[in-house]
């Protein structure tokens, strides 16, 4: 079944909330508008209050009171609007703006299985010039904004990856290399390359896995700022960040692999070198 | 040997502070050395020997006690006085060479005299005359690993002989030498000494000790003899 | 010779000094293109912005240009009383809809700017000429394309459906005069422009003598802010916004990006930092019994130190070099994926190269190399000789 929407016009009903309330006399009894939470903390207005909403500023309107205050939903498409929104009664709008008997979409809730397809079909071949969506297209339509965002993101992800694998490598051939002296001795007393390749491997094992738990606590630490901090900047419910147990997964497994990889390859570079090479001669 | 003392040493301490207590290395030394002499300091291990002569090169500083070397007082002297003193005055052979794995030996014995500020050419050619010296004259582009130990070692004491040293110290020289090595490297330090040069070394090598002048016996940090020979 | 030190020691250790380069140029790319993100929008918005050299916007009150279907009432009265004011050179209102476009049997919606050709600010002429009789328009070549036209050809445009005639309404029959190029539109975003008159009667009385945003170009040397607040003062149904306000809205907009782009290029600082102290600490800690010596025979700790920094200023110089072309190359790829924001105006880069840029993360990077050396070189050069060299000869 189609999720229904509310069809709701946008307006330069924002006259009113950037003018303040003007006092005029209703020419019928004042009906009622629901407004936002922001508009409501920004110019100080609460429920009961009378409005006026006009089309122009300062021009003539209607006299409203406010009883009801709706919260933004999770919908990112707002998250960067800064506009303000108030919700009225269809014909009043339609009355104020002049815009007669108009709308500028609808939203259809269908019955059964296979009824969306139906209304779709009929309504696209009755109604000249307006097509009929799925709530999924327009979902996706208006998705576009996120998926570029999305793909931003993966392909910054990819990038750290990359430079942590190399910085990885690069600190583990560092720290393996000091040792290169060390190793050298254990060498010449018979020691495999095998047992030491095993050794650093298990040692770059520990800290990998270490280095696993700690990333994924700072990622959540950083995940839980990131949503207090937006939320508050945007004032939204809407979640900025979210861990999953796919991502953790997804992250542990690298960075443990990277890790292994690191060590395993700075010890192949050591063990593959004669020990008295090792040792300066 | 002149009349005029290089080092005097004035009851020398130095003493060390470890976990399990205080180690008195050099308890109290006193100790002349006049220019163009040849002296070794024997003695067994741990007596102090190594922190004498390090004491003397300005390599370490005393706990108490007075040490002038070439008419400088070497107390209170500060990090780069004590640097430049070390590169004007003194030159310092280890046991273990410590050569500049990655310079050349040409380019090792330069070191000191470009630290020094003489130009290239000149510092090109005295490293060359040095190395000449020192019987490397066909080995001066080689890296010390194409070196034998007896070759660094004979690089080294050409690197402590750039910038003309007022006194040569020498820890344990022929320590990582087989005995024919050391033979010629007793016999060069009998020429260095011939040639002018004031020498005092730390070691072991009976071989070495009989070819000084004078040995000075040390033990448990203060000396306990002192002959001519 | 120090300098020599300084190379051949580099050399000797031909993996890690490579791989030390690879890690520094990652970190210097990453902290280039941080710092192109943090400036380009901005300067790419503003360039676009002034292309025209409009410089205050006006908006129906309480607005910004085009953000909502609101229209400003009176435009031409308006736009009289704006070209009354002495630091006032032009006045270009625009009105903005959707029109639905009729060729052959192809049927498309494109957008529609009503303008007057000769002070508009909105597009440039590629080929033919300017719209400027009632039923001419310039169309973009996405346009062209879509319905299969020409200049020249004739396309049946309207402004409206009436769903109970089942009929165009607002129909007219206008020529293609030009091909043009729409600053301000998306790639590939189908668009026109036609007579602003012409617009307005397509699209009834609700768009009499309306426009969606005017676009004003001062004399050289106004006061743009002064202008801006005297206009918003004495014109009571618009908004005003300087490029300066507009730029900052935009940025507000975008604000997360700016945002990623300090933490980002912060980190990427904090990396190189991280690479170049392992790197120097490791190799002052091989070489402490080198150290030592070089002391012992009187080379001055400031030189050792100066060598340790040329081989760290050495790798991160190279590094930087090569991170700047591997920056640029990213910044083209980051660039291309953040370009496809629906709606945004082809002009925009998200990732603009100044050579400021450069120099910017380059000296960040610099300054940080020598920081990350400065300690490990500086503690290394200052350890008791002696004591060294005797726990250098027992290990």
């Amino acid at each position: 079944m189609t999720a229904a929407l509310f069809a709701l016009p946008w307006i330069a009903a924002l006259a009113v909330a950037t003018q303040g309330i003007d006092s005029v006399p209703p020419h019928h009894a004042p009906r009622t508008v629901a407004i936002d939470e922001r508009i409501a903390q920004d110019a100080g207005i609460r429920i009961g209050d009378t409005l006026v909403l006009a089309s122009t500023p300062g021009g003539a309107g209607d006299t409203v009171i406010v009883s009801g205050l709706v919260r933004r939903s999770r919908d990112p498409s707002e998250v960067a609007k800064g506009a303000y929104r108030i919700r009225v009664h269809l014909d009043e709008l339609q009355q104020l703006v002049g815009y007669g008997d108009r709308v500028e979409r609808f939203a259809v809730a269908t019955r059964g299985a296979g009824g969306a397809d139906t209304a779709r079909r009929a309504i696209d071949e009755a109604a000249f010039g307006f097509r009929a969506y799925s709530s999924h297209e327009i979902a996706v339509e208006s998705s576009t904004t996120f998926l570029v965002v999305s793909r931003f993101h993966r392909a910054i992800g990819v990038i750290t990856i990359v430079a942590s694998a190399v910085f990885l490598l690069c600190i583990m051939l560092l720290k393996v290399d000091e040792r290169r002296r060390d190793v050298a001795a254990l060498r010449l007393m018979g020691i495999s390359g095998r047992t030491i390749v095993r050794s650093v491997v298990l040692e770059s094992a520990l800290i990998a896995t270490l280095g696993s738990v700690a990333g994924v606590g700072l990622g959540a630490a950083v995940s839980a700022f990131v949503n207090w901090h937006y939320q508050r900047v945007y004032r939204t419910p809407l979640t900025f960040s979210l861990i999953t147990g796919d991502i953790v997964a997804i992250a542990v497994v690298l960075s443990l692999g990277l890790g292994l990889g690191a060590g395993w390859l700075a010890a192949q570079r050591l063990v593959r070198r004669p020990p008295l090479t090792l040792f300066g001669r | 040997m002149s009349d005029e003392i290089l080092v005097a040493a004035r009851d020398l301490r130095r003493d060390y502070a470890m976990s399990a207590g205080v180690v008195h290395a050099v308890r109290g030394v006193t100790l002349d050395v006049r220019a163009r002499e040849y002296v070794a300091i024997v003695g067994p291990s741990g007596c102090g020997k190594s922190t004498l002569l390090n004491l003397i090169g300005a390599i370490d500083a005393p706990s108490s006690g007075e040490l002038t070397i070439a008419g400088e007082r070497l107390a209170g002297l500060s990090d780069r006085e004590a640097t430049l003193f070390r590169l004007r005055r003194i030159g310092f052979v280890f046991q273990r060479f410590y050569l500049m794995p990655v310079l050349t030996a040409l380019e090792n014995v330069e070191l000191p005299m470009s630290e020094a500020g003489l130009g290239k050419t000149e510092r090109r050619e005295r490293a060359r005359e040095l190395l000449a010296y020192v019987g490397l004259a066909e080995r001066m582009h080689h890296r010390p690993t194409e070196l034998s130990g007896g070759e660094q070692q004979r690089v080294a004491i050409a690197r402590a002989l750039a910038n003309k040293p007022a006194l040569l110290l020498a820890d344990e020289p022929t320590g990582e030498l087989d005995a024919r090595t050391g033979e010629e490297m007793i016999a060069l330090f009998e020429r260095l000494n011939g040639d002018g040069t004031t020498i005092i070394v730390v070691t072991h090598d009976e071989d070495l000790a009989r070819a000084a002048h004078r040995v000075v016996h040390m033990r448990d940090g203060l000396i306990v003899d002192d002959r001519r020979r | 010779m120090i300098l020599a030190l300084a190379r051949a020691s580099l050399v000797r250790q031909r993996a890690r000094t490579l791989l030390a380069v690879v890690g520094v140029a990652i970190s210097a790319a990453m902290l280039l293109d941080m710092v192109m993100l943090a400036s380009g929008m901005r300067v790419s918005f503003g360039s676009l912005l002034l292309a025209q050299g409009f410089q205050i916007r006006l908006a129906p009150r309480g607005t910004l240009p085009f953000d909502t279907d609101a229209t400003i009432p009176d435009a031409s009265g308006i736009v009289q009383q704006l070209r009354a004011r002495g630091d006032v050179i032009a006045v270009s209102p625009v009105l903005g809809a959707q029109l639905h476009v009729e060729h052959g049997t192809a049927s498309v919606s494109a957008a529609a700017l009503g303008t007057i050709a000769t002070v508009q600010g909105d597009y440039k002429l590629l080929d033919g000429r300017l719209p400027n009789l009632a039923d001419e328009i310039a169309a973009n070549d996405a346009l062209l394309t879509a319905v299969g036209a020409r200049l020249g050809d004739t396309l049946r445009v309207a402004a409206g459906f009436d769903p109970q005639l089942r009929a165009y309404t607002g129909q007219r029959a206008l020529h293609i005069v030009g091909r043009v190029h729409f600053i301000y539109l998306s790639a590939g975003e189908r668009a026109m422009a036609l007579p602003l008159a012409t617009l307005q009667s397509m699209e009834g009385p609700t768009r009499a003598d309306r426009a969606s945003l005017m676009m004003v170009r001062l004399r050289a040397g106004a006061d743009v802010e002064a202008a801006r607040a005297a206009i918003e003062r004495d014109v009571h149904t618009v908004s005003a916004i300087s490029t300066a306000t507009a730029i900052e809205q935009v940025e507000q907009r975008l604000s997360y990006f700016r945002q990623l782009a300090f933490i980002l290029g912060t980190v990427s600082l904090a990396v190189g930092f991280l690479l170049v102290t392992t790197l120097v600490t490791v190799s002052v800690n091989e070489r402490l019994g080198e150290i030592a010596v070089l002391r012992a025979i009187g080379v001055r700790r400031v030189r050792i130190v100066a060598q340790i920094l040329i081989e760290g200023s050495a790798i991160m110089l190279v590094g930087a070099l090569l991170g700047l072309g591997l920056g640029l190359v990213t910044a083209r790829y980051l660039n291309s994926i953040l370009a496809a924001f629906p709606g945004l105006p082809e002009a925009i880069e998200f990732f603009l190269f100044q050579p400021r840029d450069a120099w910017v993360a380059l000296g960040l990077l610099a300054g940080c190399g020598i920081l990350a050396g400065v300690y490990p070189a500086w503690r290394g050069a200052s350890l008791p000789i002696a004591a060294t060299l005797r726990e250098e000869a027992v290990a």
